[in-house]
């Protein structure tokens, strides 16, 4: 039995031998030309020209629905390119399935481990390798080899179940690297680790190129790709906006490609909003300049009528979280949310956002901190509580979170308020087909009676049903949206915005969690920037703010 | 789970003709092998099918003893749909009945109500029974809502610790046991006195038929109301589906899985004091005899409907007495009329698939 100390990372001169099959200097390991992918109507990859060489490490950068996965799962053969070319090593290339891929020497990581958690390391890379009589002994010395070319430590003894998320992926890297892989793709690698794991993560992907192997590496971190990315590709849309060599990028420029398109026709309702909030950007230059000692911060701050701080609608006071594998999500996160105020917090996903939204939810609770809704402490509150409180919860999950999808739209609509539909414990339906009927028609629920099945709906209905849940709350003091535009489409994300902006005008503080910056620019107040669970800052939502709130979202402080 | 309950919820009490005819057939057919397999193994079949209808239904009192099975599976059944709209799976009903049978005969035994008036004999060791079932159940649901565990594998291994109980009650003289008076005192309790037994719808003791009929009934049309109609049903339904979002919505989850589990165990209990109450009048061990089980099966084969239960529930018992009676009567092996049960139970399962894809299809 060797070590317990498993998959850590050996001292960095262990790691020197070069072994993996080297191409020819400078040569392309990997190229393709003019790839697109179309599921049906929808292009997710178009006319994407790349190559990758040996010993490099090529970031792939971009947001969700990118196409940044796509592409990946096209190199590795889990799709076919509906047009294109791929050569690999100079030879066509074109993989029928994942099988193919790797015995052509690519190796993919997913985002989610493929191991047997209740096996050892050793059985868990024999799988599928393994013929007649097992040789456990030399294979585990083989396993040990390996990894230490890389610099990892193996223990191949070890159950995998008793490894952290951090070793475990580490495994599978060593389960990739025992096939000799000229290419390797990283799908999300860092989505799944604690933040103090990645550094060293980052170094073993070092290592592998060093030794002569070509990496693709799917993020949409940026701290990330800055530290290990020698070329970045840019992917919006499915194109490759840019491909920027790292050394001396301008990671500003980067943050702008990824995040800062156009308001073209896509975009109308965002457009929309930047137009309708264009007054109280004015209002907001000319107090500013009115006031030339005050900063913009503090102008904005300040809603339509002066508030005392006790006044807050919502007050979250240095809430911390630690997930089940002990990793800190959220780190002393302290917001405060005036009635008829929208605060949004932007940053990239994955850096606690979805924590949050469950602990003000009443699905979670933080490890320290409080949280108040006006005077009343919500810190231990059971979902029940928050609701009785005035907190209107636009879930980040409707499926999971927000609505019992096999329902029916009027059960939906009247869960919460199940009491006001009952007597003498029985349901009167008619009356919540009544209420249901109601609300479909104020909130413009499409496609949709009282009795039709929540998931028969489409996204943006479901949302409005969910909202017209949530904001139809008497008395309504705060809303907390988490995504609530994700996956909609351009009219349906326009009535989300009136939605949420007739509940701040009613005097509700609204909190709006979104990924997507154009949205919070165009509908909150300010914005608050997390990173890795922790607020780096908070702006006043003006389009001039958009680059130094981008900067914040890849944590350079501003 | 949920795909049965969905089922049931869109279906409602409205049956399709192919779900009468498919089950017709497949008890037919399975009726079929059966007599074919006793046949294979020497059996006379006209000497089976005659003592088979002579004991399932040959005479009221026949018809009265298959009755009282059907309402203590029936009672099973119930309590197994309850818990099933909320997701929730109790294969506790055999210990359910010994703790029900445990209760009813200590507090008809020792509890001194033999002569409380006004229905009070029965109806005190009836409550005592359910209620201690019904703690049996919700245990399950506290141990769910506290250590996460699995009520499937909390409800089954309570079985045994029931069964095991009901045990050691009649073998200690200390417990139920009767007194010993002699060497050859059987491990059993005392007989509970006639004041603590059910009454008999006729009063005719050739037709044994007892209140726990209108009881059951009375019950099951309950059951229906609140599954169908109540707000309590609804958010079973709810957690069943989606308990996260039922949890968000507001709805006390935990509260409800240890509550509904609760009533599931009350049901069992009440079929098991009604057995010990109106048909054996003494505690034994084994004297639960796998109705727990078999009302599992009513409940399973029901598919989240009440008048499914009803039918199933009834047809067991009579297919029970009629079992019985072919081993006592026609010499049928005891394990031969056990495989008949279950073939039918399969064919049974099988046809409901059926029935689906028919309906699919339609």
């Amino acid at each position: 039995m060797a070590a317990r100390s498993s998959l850590a990372i050996a001292s960095s001169e262990a790691a020197t031998a070069p072994s993996v099959p080297r191409a020819a200097a400078r040569d392309e390991v990997l190229e393709l030309v003019g790839i697109t992918k179309s599921f049906g109507s929808l292009t997710a990859v178009a006319d994407v020209s790349l190559a990758v060489r040996a010993g490099e490490v090529l970031c792939l950068l971009g947001e969700n629905g990118a196409g940044k996965s796509t592409l990946c799962n096209m190199i590795f053969g889990v799709y076919r390119p509906t047009t294109g070319l791929m050569h690999l090593v100079g030879a066509p290339y074109a993989p029928a399935d994942p099988k193919t891929a790797l015995e052509a020497g690519v190796g993919m990581v997913h985002q989610h481990f493929s191991v047997v958690p209740s096996m050892s390391v050793v059985d868990n890379l024999l799988l599928g390798r393994s013929r007649g009589v097992l040789k456990r002994t030399a294979f585990a010395d083989e396993i040990e080899a390996r990894a230490a070319e890389f610099g990892l430590k193996v223990d191949p003894w070890r159950i995998v179940k008793e490894m952290s998320v951090g070793e475990r992926q580490r495994l599978e890297i060593v389960k990739c690297l025992m096939a000799r892989p000229r290419l390797l793709l990283l799908d999300e690698p860092t989505a799944v680790l604690p933040p103090e794991e990645i550094g060293s993560f980052l170094d073993v992907c070092r290592r592998i190129a060093d030794s002569g192997g070509a990496l693709i590496l799917v993020t949409h971190k940026l701290a990330e790709v800055a530290k290990i990315a020698d070329r970045t590709a840019i992917l919006r849309s499915g194109r490759i906006v840019d491909t920027v060599p790292m050394r001396g990028a301008n990671m500003k420029s980067i943050v702008q490609d990824m995040i800062g398109r156009e308001l073209g026709a896509a975009d109308a309702a965002v457009g929309l909003d930047l137009a309708e909030t264009g007054e109280r950007v004015g209002s907001t230059a000319r107090v500013a300049s009115e006031n030339p000692g005050a900063t913009a911060f503090a102008a904005a701050a300040t809603p339509e009528s002066a508030r005392s701080r006790s006044a807050d609608a919502l007050q979250i006071d240095a809430l911390s979280y630690r997930d089940r594998n002990g990793a800190l999500r959220l780190n002393e996160i302290t917001i405060q949310v005036r009635p008829g105020e929208i605060i949004g917090v932007a940053g990239v996903e994955g850096n606690g956002q979805t924590e949050l939204g469950l602990i003000l939810a009443g699905i979670e609770r933080p490890s320290s901190g409080r949280w108040f809704v006006g005077d009343h402490e919500m810190t231990d509150a059971t979902p029940r509580q928050i609701t009785a409180a005035g907190v209107g919860i636009v879930p980040e999950d409707r499926h999971a979170v927000g609505a019992v999808v096999d329902m029916t739209v009027a059960d939906n609509l009247c869960l919460q308020n199940l009491k006001h539909y009952v007597r003498f414990g029985l349901v009167r339906r008619s009356a919540m087909t009544a209420a249901a009927e109601d609300l479909i028609g104020r909130y413009d629920v499409r496609g949709a009676g009282p009795q039709t099945r929540f998931a028969s709906l489409s996204g943006g209905n479901q949302q409005k049903v969910v909202l017209a849940r949530e904001l139809t709350l008497d008395p309504l003091t705060v809303l907390i949206a988490a995504q609530p535009t994700r996956g909609l489409d351009v009219g349906a994300v326009e009535t989300v915005y009136g939605h949420i902006r007739s509940a701040c005008k009613r005097g509700a503080g609204v909190l709006l969690i979104s990924s997507e910056l154009d949205e919070l620019i165009a509908v909150s107040h300010r914005i608050a920037v997390i990173y890795r669970g922790r607020i780096m800052g908070e702006l006043p939502a003006l389009p001039s703010n958009r680059e130094a709130i981008g900067a914040l979202m890849s944590g350079n402080a501003a | 789970m949920s795909s049965t309950s969905t089922f049931a919820a869109r279906s409602g009490i409205r049956i399709p003709a192919p779900a009468l005819v498919i089950p017709l057939v497949a008890i037919v057919a399975s009726f079929a092998v059966g007599f074919a397999l006793m046949d294979v193994t020497g059996s006379s079949i006209s000497d089976a099918i005659a003592a088979f209808a002579q004991g399932a239904f040959g005479s009221p009192y026949a018809i009265g003893t298959s009755l009282n099975r059907a309402i203590a599976l029936g009672l099973v059944g119930l309590g197994f749909i309850l818990a099933e709209r909320a997701n929730l799976i109790n294969v506790g009903g055999e210990g359910q009945i010994a703790m029900g049978g445990i209760f009813a005969t200590a507090v008809a035994l020792y509890g001194g109500v033999a002569g409380l008036p006004f229905g009070l004999s029965v109806l005190l060791p009836v409550l005592a029974g359910t209620l201690a079932a019904a703690a049996w159940g919700a245990l399950a649901g506290l141990m769910k809502i506290r250590f996460g565990t699995n009520e499937v594998i909390s409800t089954l291994l309570l079985n045994f610790i029931a069964l095991l109980l009901v045990y050691w009650s009649v073998q200690s003289v200390h417990l139920l046991r009767q007194p010993a008076t002699f060497a050859g005192t059987l491990p059993q309790s005392l007989s509970v006195p006639d004041s603590t037994e059910l009454p008999l719808l006729t009063g005719d003791p050739s037709d044994p038929i007892h209140i726990g009929a209108v009881v059951a009934i009375i019950l099951a049309i309950i059951t229906a109301i609140v599954l169908r109609r109540s707000a309590f049903g609804l958010k079973l339904k709810a957690i069943g589906l989606n308990p996260l979002a039922s949890r968000r919505a507001g709805i006390r989850t935990n509260l409800l899985t240890v509550l509904v589990l609760g009533l599931s165990g009350a049901f069992g209990g009440l079929a098991g004091t009604m057995m010990l109450l109106g048909n054996q009048d003494y505690l034994t061990a084994g004297f639960s005899s796998g109705y727990g089980f078999d009302g599992l099966v009513v409940g399973l084969l029901s598919r989240g409907s009440v008048l499914g239960v009803v039918a199933v529930a009834i047809f067991f018992g009579f297919l029970r007495s009629g079992g019985i009676s072919m081993q006592i009567a026609a010499h049928v092996p005891a394990a031969l009329v056990t495989i008949v049960q279950g073939i039918i139970v399969v064919a049974i399962a099988g046809s409901a698939i059926l029935i689906d894809r028919t309906s699919r299809r339609a």
